[in-house]
């Protein structure tokens, strides 16, 4: 008699168990979001992880609908100038924060004059002094003035935001479209400072989410905003960001049920998820491309003609289908790939067969004066992480055994890494560049000016073309500008382009409405759950 | 007594103070820093960060300045979380860390000190062959095996628990507690099986035998107390080695503590999180092994004396 109760109640208590989780799995979203966000200050969080959760919590004037287009969103329209510098945003009528105190244009004009304040101790800030240049945003960010009233981003009335720039930049939406410009709740910023941010009862946003709970190292859970002006079509109501560290931790969550939308893929796996989970793999171009830089300040590596047999001895099928396998597309440019729209040019020797350009480069080679008794030696940094080392040596095979090339590979720590390429102790360095948006002029602009050190490449012609691009007001002749630059880029050869990464996620079958873009932002209220 | 613990905490602040100096400047001497980057912000923006972070100071100022901080119990800003202090991060995870360590240890002792008994009363039995089994294969396969083991078998095949994560209840507590006391529960059964039989041979249980106290009585009041000892020696150095050596478990079972920043925070050089992790690791470090040895004194007289 005494054992049946027990048993009962045991019963009792794993039926409870079953039920909650079933009654929570209908209606959550569970995402992985890798290491944990940097910060949720939405003027000063600087990562992917922090992105995707800012994404679904707080709206700029045009967000990425699916599939990555720009969309409109806090703003339902917007006209620009003839002369491309001048943008005015015409925000919605209605529009509310999560606590329902309405918002208006000036929210926005705070946001980024808190991100260019100095005191805010942000880095995001070079989005709008760099990446585009609003007017007075250098001088604000640098500490030349205090002063808000020069910033370049008003709010004549309180639907009308407008931003004025130095120099023409089409590329503006995809900029203020990611996670780069929500407006910010002045009332709450000055009543409990950034601290606020990370307090689930103090936080308020205008996102189709809001936060319920912030737990550091494990998760963010957030909730539909009922305030939110599209939220009757918010589908899913509670989404929750794991934080996903380990890789394969993650994919084993993910066959549990206990992650819907995978950050990573296991590299190791992909070859068999192809073939077994193809319905739930996505594999697509994310911003992030990989090249070999050629250290210039080396007298070997200053010959054009050495640096370009050792980029076309590369074979960059072969590595990433043999010897890498993480998915990654091979590349012979260097900006282009993510953009359709853009034409750019490839590297010198492209059109050529790889058994072509492997005869090229002994040939080259061998001019230069280097051969089996006279054999170039070379080191390779790389980051310790092992698809890089492995890429890393994969390289140096095809030159030893093509070329006779002595290449060393020395994995060392990310920040180790980053700091040997400003020291310049390489001679190939290993480098890896994520784009701020996805365009080529984002990657372009990076190898300004030429002269900088790290790259040290002196190119004054292509500071000059990068200049004539900069004044085109519309993408299409803006874009034929930045691919001469290009070509000037890629036919001094300073670097090898290798691959552009690929984004691998694994989505669930109950997941609806997932769409593939290289920007790499899913906001969650397009996706749909089905039970 | 109090002058001995006295003497070993001071000792032990001593030798704190020496392992988070040397921690304060090795930690300097590796390359890079916490904001290293692509060249994309300004000159400017950059002086501006490294200022706010007090990283444009002189080391030695630097050293002074957390000195300070952890004087009045201020380990200062994270420079990797920026919404946190390290304090507020170690708030956060230790709660984690040490629920999942307790367990353990608890699981450990006292599997591992019934498996051992039970080994040492029936030698060559079954009970013995089987903790012996147990034993060699917690000590000889790796906590990352085990683990991933573990998830694949409970949370994938059997479904009884979960693979991952921190819902809050016990669910998530039983994989990561049983993975990481299993190496511990192979040692202490070990341990106690091989003092327990040394014990049994001793004279003063053939004499409390011979005086005609019975069989239980003198395992429980002669035999335990002594064959004890060495357990006891271990479990102090065990238990903070639990605690802090829980960060493979957190990494593979995704436990939200505080092991997973220590091996992150340096390669992100979060310099202040690194310290602030040193000193609570050594502090733990040194005050389980001060306490074990007053726990041996206790039970021990002769070690009373030595000092």
């Amino acid at each position: 008699m005494k054992m049946k109760g027990l048993t009962g109640l045991l019963a009792g208590v794993a039926l409870a168990f079953g039920l909650g989780q079933a009654a929570m799995a209908d209606d959550v979203l569970d995402r992985g979001i890798g290491s944990e966000w940097s910060s949720l200050d939405p003027q000063v969080n600087f990562d992917a992880a922090a992105g995707f959760i800012l994404m679904d919590a707080y709206e700029g004037l045009v967000i990425y609908g699916p599939g990555g287009n720009v969309v409109p969103g806090a703003a339902e329209s917007w006209d620009v100038s003839a002369d491309g510098r001048t943008y005015t945003f015409h925000l919605r009528d209605g529009l509310k924060w999560s606590n329902g105190d309405p918002l208006v244009a000036q929210d926005f004009v705070n946001s980024v004059f808190r991100t260019l304040n100095p005191a805010t101790v942000s880095e995001k800030g070079y989005y709008f002094y760099s990446v585009v240049q609003i007017k007075g945003a250098g001088d604000i960010a640098n500490g030349v003035t205090k002063d808000a009233t020069g910033l370049g981003v008003t709010a004549p009335d309180d639907r009308t935001v407008v931003i004025e720039l130095l120099t023409p930049a089409p590329h503006i939406l995809n900029i203020i479209g990611a996670f780069q410009v929500p407006p910010l709740h002045t009332p709450s910023m000055q009543a409990n400072g950034a601290a606020g941010f990370t307090d689930p009862a103090k936080v308020v946003s205008n996102g189709a989410y809001v936060f319920r709970e912030i737990v550091p190292q494990s998760h963010v859970l957030l909730e539909k905003n009922p305030n939110y002006w599209d939220a009757a079509n918010v589908k899913i109501p509670f989404v929750k960001y794991h934080v996903t560290e380990d890789v394969s931790t993650e994919f084993k969550r993910f066959q549990a049920g206990e992650i819907d939308v995978t950050y990573d893929v296991p590299v190791n796996q992909l070859e068999d998820l192809k073939t077994s989970m193809p319905d739930n793999l996505f594999i697509s171009l994310s911003t992030e491309v990989t090249y070999y830089s050629f250290n210039l300040t080396k007298p070997e590596l200053q010959d054009v003609n050495v640096r370009k047999a050792l980029s076309f001895a590369i074979d960059r099928e072969l590595l990433q289908e043999k010897i890498v396998k993480g998915g990654a597309i091979p590349s012979y440019s260097y900006a282009g790939g993510f953009d359709p729209a853009y034409k750019g040019p490839q590297m010198p020797g492209a059109e050529m067969t790889q058994a072509e350009r492997d005869a090229a480069a002994v040939e080259l080679l061998a001019a230069a004066g280097f051969g089996p008794d006279n054999p170039l030696k070379l080191t390779i940094v790389c980051t310790v992480a092992e698809d890089r080392v492995r890429l890393a040596q994969g390289v140096a095979l095809m030159w030893k055994q093509k070329l006779g090339v002595e290449a060393t590979v020395e994995p060392m720590e990310r920040k180790a890494w980053l700091d040997a390429f400003y020291a310049g102790t390489w001679d190939v360095f290993a480098d890896n560049l994520v784009g701020d948006f996805a365009g080529a002029e984002t990657f372009l602009a990076y190898m300004r000016p030429s002269a900088e050190p790290g790259y040290n490449w002196v190119k004054p012609e292509y500071d000059a073309q990068m200049d004539v691009a900069a004044t085109m007001p519309d993408k299409a002749s803006r874009d034929a500008e930045l691919a001469k630059a290009e070509k000037i880029l890629l036919d001094d050869m300073i670097f090898a382009p290798i691959a552009v990464e690929p984004s691998r996620i694994l989505v669930s079958s109950k997941v609806k409405g997932w769409v593939p873009s290289a920007t790499g932002y899913y906001n969650s209220q397009y996706l749909t759950l089905e039970p | 007594m109090i002058r001995f613990i006295g003497r070993r905490l001071w000792d032990g602040a001593l030798t704190l103070a020496a392992l988070v100096t040397l921690t304060f400047f090795v930690m300097r001497l590796a390359p890079g820093g916490p904001f290293s980057r692509n060249r994309k912000i300004s000159p400017e923006v950059q002086a501006n960060i490294e200022a706010a972070f007090h990283l444009d100071e002189p080391v030695w100022q630097q050293f002074g300045r957390f000195v300070w901080g952890v004087l009045h119990w201020d380990l200062g800003p994270s420079t990797r979380f920026r919404d946190y202090s390290v304090n507020d991060l170690i708030a956060s995870g230790l709660p984690y860390s040490l629920t999942i360590g307790f367990w353990a240890v608890v699981v450990a002792t006292l599997v591992g000190v019934a498996l051992g008994i039970a080994g040492a009363l029936r030698r060559n039995g079954i009970t013995d062959y089987a903790a012996g089994i147990i034993g060699v294969t917690g000590i000889a396969i790796p906590i990352f095996v085990i683990g991933p083991v573990a998830q694949v078998v409970f949370g994938l095949k059997l479904g009884w628990l979960p693979v991952g994560g921190w819902d809050g209840t016990w669910r998530s507590l039983v994989l990561p507690v049983l993975v990481l006391s299993l190496p511990n529960i192979a040692y202490i059964s070990r341990l106690t099986r091989t003092s327990m039989i040394e014990t049994l041979r001793e004279n003063y249980v053939r004499t409390a035998r011979a005086k005609g106290i019975g069989w239980r009585r003198t395992l429980w009041r002669h035999t335990l107390t002594g064959a004890l000892l060495p357990v006891i020696a271990y479990l102090g150095p065990a238990t903070a080695a639990i605690i802090t050596g829980s960060i493979l478990i957190e990494t593979i079972f995704a436990v939200p503590g505080i092991g997973r920043h220590f091996v992150d925070a340096a390669l992100n050089r979060d310099y202040p999180l690194v310290m602030g992790i040193t000193l609570l690791y050594g502090g733990l470090l040194i005050l389980f092994n001060i306490g074990t040895d007053v726990v041996r004194a206790i039970l021990d007289p002769r070690l009373r004396n030595e000092r």
